[in-house]
């Protein structure tokens, strides 16, 4: 009876290895609250920008190209973090003092002033062995909207909603299926 | 039992509960900064790595690199095909400059030593204060300085002028006996020059100029041209001496001399060349008074080897080498002049071998070293100086070093790193990593060579260049040396260079202009002005030839063992072993990590009763080490080698304790005429210790059994080699897939690679328009010299794994060179074949990893690559396990993490990291993805620029460094491509192929020999 033999010992095995996993499971249920609250607590700072800008302004209202701030997007796999310099093109003293928000204004030129750099909080990020080279969906004739959203209506930039499957596998491969782009792994992950 | 939980739904639940499980564990509400410029700098494109054209700073032969950086990094080291000295090539120790560089032991800050064998840290300010007191304070100051750049150099002279003091120039791989022996052969003081490629007949006395003699990278590149073999024909190379080092691996013939009979055999045979109609000038009654037969009695070899050597001589093209570091004893002067002589009696002078009229570099001899450590001893000065020298560890005990050293009120040592000799300073001065600094470089008269900061310092150590330290301290005492920088300083030499040499040779215009071409090419040259030298000259010093090179030995008895020390083709002197890709580099002679080993050979490991691993005690009068015995072939029976560069007591955690230090068993004798060290001791007794270590090797065998994994086929045989159903279209021969009953059956392809998987098998499509990869190498021009290995870690994130583990067999290296011997005889002279193959992923088109793979994490992309998906494996490693070449390693632990967290990579070593290439954790299976990051830069690249990738564009990281151009690489479907046209070559073969059908794309080409081969059938 080697076949019942076998059922029976992967029944204890499996019964025996299962509450051990949910033992750990119910531990870590138990205390992830705790500890999301503390993160919590904090969060409002963190998560906020360090200055305020509005991107339905710079790209809705005066319909500023992305790849005016945005400047390697391509020619690189990076898009490119504008340099505090490149605000200051527009808003040095004298020239645009924001009519909105003048106190965002001040902080960019005290940055600018005192050579700090602006610590962004970061929107959008793909996984460390995933490659996501801007240069050849800019190429290409993707929008950059077709990733990061309606961009220039956002005052708030917010990264486009989960549930659409934003940054997943999946999400990139449908595109790449309708586009005729290659599915290979290796395009993205090496 | 039928109402029992299935196998089955027992996965589901456990996949479930372990995914619950996960999710709770993981947080997803961490905050990520984006730092941007708040100025951008010019050259950098954020995501784009800017290279800097730069030179090579890790020894004195100045080789051209390319420095590649991201966001103001340094990631990557690589030859620079633009220059004159090494054409594209780099070696391991060039390409681990990025561990010098990012190195964790790296000083930090100024440090001042506490009086009690600490330090303290103190400011550069108060730093360079009490340097500056000092050097002002009354008595000589001793500059002890390792070999620097003409410009640093000069300013090291005016520097030392200035403050009162004595320079003496410490290389511990001194070429003084040669340039002692060039200045009585030809008056001058300079090193010649060797023209390789235009040799027919080379013979190397000793000389191992592939790995540590001179230039290596450049006599690598000079060696595949003439001894590659072209159009049917191939230059000869033979090697004299009593141990095979790389060099000698790669030779046609080995004669076995007996070590110090160099003079004998390169007079006698000298002699005999006079005596058929050659000229040596005034020394032509000298070596008539030499026979071949005596000479051939002195080394211990076969009289006619001797003959057939002259004869090769007498056919003219003819160049001899040597006899080269390992071959250095107290008579070192003697024996470079014999060969000198022996080269104008074969009339390579001006042909092969130039020497120029002006003398240059730097130089001074052990014997000058001796005579400034007794002033030391004798308190002769006030202040010590040392500099890119490490003369605690590299100086045999019997030079009293340490002693005098310390007998000096104030020692100061700059230092990238600590070192034995810094530990006994008094103040150190952290300097600045060559790929930090500027610096520059004088190949020859009409060249310069500029070194330029790839980077600002590395911002954890705050560090200075020795040069600008100088400038600022020369500033405290009053002294102006005309600039601020030593940047403006080299500016300025470059302008008088011009001004000089660079008219002459033909260089005019803006002088501004030329110095950005020096920038960005990494050198201007044009002409190469140099008066030669053309005859021999009367000796103004008389040499005696026959003077004993090894003190005791020479005509020692059969029992008598004599050791050899030479320089490690790793470490060099051990300036080196502080880097952990280079201890865990399997040696490329003996394939040994992380230890050192003693050569013997097994006859006398035989007769002393040893095997392979015993440990046993090493002794000479002078001293003893404990070592375990490595079984070699290729040395002589009456000799036992170690390599210098392991048992560093204060060199880091990656140096430390590696190894043994040779140098304790040397007696500090020296060559008369020169003054040179003498790296041989007579009279050594090996007693066996009873304990037995395992090798830390990863040498699977020496022996290819009936494989031919690397097999070679004669010159005679060439162009009469019968077409084989091999290279069809596209090199792939006719496809056979497995049969039930055993063997293969053929697959109706009409040839084509492509329909190979078949249809249903494969993952996406096969496409027409997409590239094929491939990979050539021509074996018949690798050297073995594993700076392919070195440039592959580096590129691709590969961690080492330290000694325990890779005692084990769990390195993780992409590449390795494997070595096979097919005749070494070291009991008489005769031809000698050694297969170099280096060996990595061969993307086979039929790939036995890939069908094993439960989670397709092995699979073929549509361009022919066998890519490794990280993120799909679940380390299984029936992968590995069906690799019938071993190329498939696995990360049994966290390699790539930081100590702190299990791993072994420690701030800010992982700072080198290519962010181009994931970083693989534990647990995952990883091999060469032919540089699959470099393909799809330049796929983006030509999409951007809308065009095709061009052939050549693609070069992989092994092949970035390859001297010896071995390696080619691209699309193989495109029948114009450089790696198409290798591969239709007669000589191409697959691995294994013929007998497991795995179709790589690796096309190897086979190893010319001059003898005839036998093969083994399959």
């Amino acid at each position: 009876m080697p076949t019942a033999l076998m059922k029976r010992l992967w029944l204890v095995v499996g019964a025996g290895a299962i509450s051990v996993l949910l033992g750990i499971a119910l531990i870590g249920s138990r205390q992830a609250p705790g500890e999301g609250e503390a993160v919590q607590a904090g969060a409002s700072m963190e998560q906020s920008q360090p200055i305020q800008f509005p991107h339905d302004t710079h790209a809705g209202q005066f319909l500023i190209n992305c790849q005016y701030c945005h400047y390697s997007a391509e020619r690189s796999v990076d898009a490119g973090i504008p340099p505090v310099e490149t605000c200051i093109g527009c808003h040095r003293e004298g020239l645009i003092d924001g009519r909105n928000i003048p106190e965002e204004i001040v902080k960019v030129r005290e940055h600018y002033d005192s050579g700090t750099a602006i610590p962004w909080r970061r929107i959008y990020k793909v996984s460390d062995h995933v490659h996501f080279p801007h240069m050849r969906h800019v190429a290409a004739g993707v929008s950059c909207q077709t990733c990061h959203g309606q961009v220039q209506e956002m005052g708030v930039l917010e990264e486009m909603a989960p549930e659409a499957g934003n940054l997943k596998m999946g999400w990139c491969i449908s595109c790449h299926l309708e586009r005729g782009a290659s599915r290979d792994c290796t395009v993205c992950h090496y | 039992m039928s109402g029992g939980f299935e196998r089955r739904e027992f996965l589901k639940v456990i996949g479930v509960t372990g995914a619950g499980a996960a999710v709770t564990g993981c947080r997803t509400d961490e905050v990520e900064r984006l730092i941007p410029y708040v100025t951008p700098p010019e050259e950098i494109t954020p995501g784009v790595a800017t290279w800097y054209a730069s030179t090579c700073g890790e020894c004195a032969s100045g080789c051209g690199i390319r420095v590649r950086t991201r966001e103001g990094r340094v990631v990557m080291v690589e030859g620079n095909p633009d220059h004159p000295v090494s054409a594209g090539g780099l070696c391991s120790r060039g390409v681990s400059a990025l561990q010098g560089l990012y190195n964790a032991d790296r000083i930090a800050t100024p440090l001042r030593a506490t009086g009690d064998g600490g330090f303290e840290a103190v400011g550069w300010d108060e730093a360079l204060d009490l340097l500056a007191s000092r050097l002002g304070g009354g008595g000589r100051s001793l500059f002890l300085t390792g070999a620097k750049g003409p410009t640093e150099s000069m300013l090291l002279d005016g520097f030392v002028e200035a403050v009162g003091g004595q320079r003496v120039v410490y290389d511990a791989l001194d070429d003084t006996a040669l340039r002692t022996a060039v200045e009585i052969a030809f008056g001058v003081n300079v090193l010649p020059r060797y023209e390789i490629a235009a040799a027919r007949f080379l013979v190397s006395f000793g000389a191992d100029f592939l790995e540590t003699w001179l230039s290596p990278v450049k006599f690598a590149a000079d060696f595949a041209q003439m001894h590659g073999v072209e159009n049917g024909e191939k230059g000869r190379f033979a090697f004299v001496g009593p141990r095979l080092s790389l060099t000698g691996q790669n030779a046609d013939e080995w004669i076995p001399a007996r070590a110090g009979s160099e003079t004998a055999i390169a007079l006698a045979v000298a002699g005999e060349l006079v005596r058929r109609g050659g000229d040596a000038g005034p020394y032509n009654d000298v070596v008539s008074g030499y026979s071949l037969e005596d000479a051939a009695a002195a080394a211990g070899v076969e009289p006619e080897a001797l003959s057939a050597l002259a004869d090769h001589f007498a056919g003219g093209d003819a160049l001899a080498l040597g006899p080269g570091l390992a071959g250095s004893h107290q008579a070192a002067t003697a024996a470079n002049l014999a060969v000198l002589i022996l080269n104008a009696a074969a009339g390579s002078l001006g042909n092969t071998m130039h020497i120029d009229a002006a003398p240059a570099g730097d130089a001074s001899s052990y014997g000058d070293l001796a005579g400034a450590i007794a002033q030391m001893g004798a308190g002769s000065y006030g202040v010590a100086v040392v500099s890119g020298a490490n003369p605690a560890y590299t100086l045999p005990p019997a030079a009293a070093f340490g002693d005098a050293f310390g007998a000096v009120p104030f020692k100061v040592a700059f230092a990238t790193a600590m070192d034995e000799t810094a530990a006994m300073a008094d103040l150190v001065l952290p300097d600045a990593h060559p790929l930090e600094s500027w610096g520059d470089s004088r190949p020859s008269p009409g060249t310069y060579a500029v070194r330029q900061p790839a980077m600002r310092p590395v911002p954890l150590f705050d560090s200075r260049p020795m040069a600008d330290v100088l400038l600022d301290t020369g500033q405290r005492l009053g002294h102006d040396f005309g600039a601020a920088t030593f940047r403006d300083y080299l500016r300025g030499a470059f302008d008088r260079w011009l001004a000089e040499d660079g008219m002459r040779a033909g260089l005019a215009g803006d002088p501004n202009r030329l110095w950005r071409v020096a920038l960005r090419t990494g050198s201007v040259s044009h002409v190469d002005l140099s008066d030669k030298i053309t005859a021999l000259q009367p000796p103004v010093t008389a040499v005696d030839f026959d003077a004993a090179g090894v003190a005791g030995g020479g005509a020692a008895g059969d029992d008598e063992l004599t050791l050899l020390v030479y320089p490690s083709p790793r470490f060099g002197d051990g300036t080196h072993a502080n880097r952990p890709w280079l201890q865990e580099l399997p040696d490329p002679v003996s394939k040994v990590m992380w230890h050192s080993w003693v050569e013997m050979n097994p006859a006398t490991a035989d007769r002393l009763g040893l095997r392979q691993g015993d440990i046993v005690s090493v002794a000479t009068p002078e001293g003893s080490v404990e070592v375990p015995v490595w079984a070699y072939p290729g040395i002589r029976e009456d000799v036992v080698a170690i390599a210098m560069g392991g048992g560093h007591t204060d060199y880091g955690q990656f140096a430390n304790g590696k190894g043994v230090n040779p140098m304790g068993l040397l007696a500090g004798d020296v060559d008369g005429d020169s003054g040179a060290l003498s790296l041989l001791a007579a009279g050594v007794t090996i007693t066996a210790t009873g304990a037995w270590q395992r090798l830390v090797t990863n040498e699977g065998s020496s022996d290819q059994d009936d494989r031919n994994v690397a097999p070679a086929i004669a010159l005679s045989a060439l162009g009469h080699a019968p077409e084989e159903e091999e290279h069809a279209e596209d090199g792939h021969g006719q496809l056979r897939e497995l049969q039930e009953m055993g063997g293969f059956r053929p697959v109706d392809t009409e040839g084509r690679a492509e329909d190979f998987p078949l249809p249903g098998s494969d993952f996406g499509p096969y496409d027409e328009n997409q590239p094929r990869w491939a990979m050539a190498m021509d074996l018949d021009k690798c050297t073995g010299c594993s700076a392919c290995i070195t440039a592959c870690q580096a590129e691709n994130n590969i961690p080492w794994v330290h000694e325990n583990q890779a005692a084990i067999g769990r390195e993780m290296h992409w590449l390795r060179l494997e070595r096979y011997y097919e005749t070494v005889d070291a009991s008489h002279s005769g031809p000698v074949d050694i297969r170099f193959l280096p060996m990595l992923c061969q993307h086979c088109n039929n790939a036995p990893c890939e069908p094993v793979c439960p989670v397709f994490a092995a699979y073929h992309t549509p361009d022919g690559l066998n890519a490794q998906a990280y993120n799909r494996c679940v380390g299984t490693r029936y992968c590995a396990n069906n690799c019938p070449y071993k190329v498939r390693v696995f990360n049994w632990y966290r390699y790539t993490q930081d100590p702190a967290d299990g791993g072994n990579i420690p701030e800010p070593m992982n700072w080198q990291f290519n962010p181009d290439v994931t970083v693989r954790n534990n647990g995952v299976m990883e091999k060469c993805t032919f540089c699959v990051q470099r393909i799809r830069e330049a796929q983006n690249r030509a999409a951007v620029e809308e065009r095709e990738v061009r052939d050549g564009e693609v070069h992989t990281a092994c092949q970035s460094v390859c001297p010896a151009d071995v390696i080619t690489f691209g699309n193989i479907r495109d029948h114009d491509s450089q790696v198409a046209a290798r591969a239709g070559d007669e000589r191409t073969y697959r691995v294994l192929d013929a007998l497991i059908n795995t179709q790589p794309a690796v096309h190897y080409l086979k190893k010319v020999t001059h003898h005839d081969v036998e093969e083994a059938g399959h």
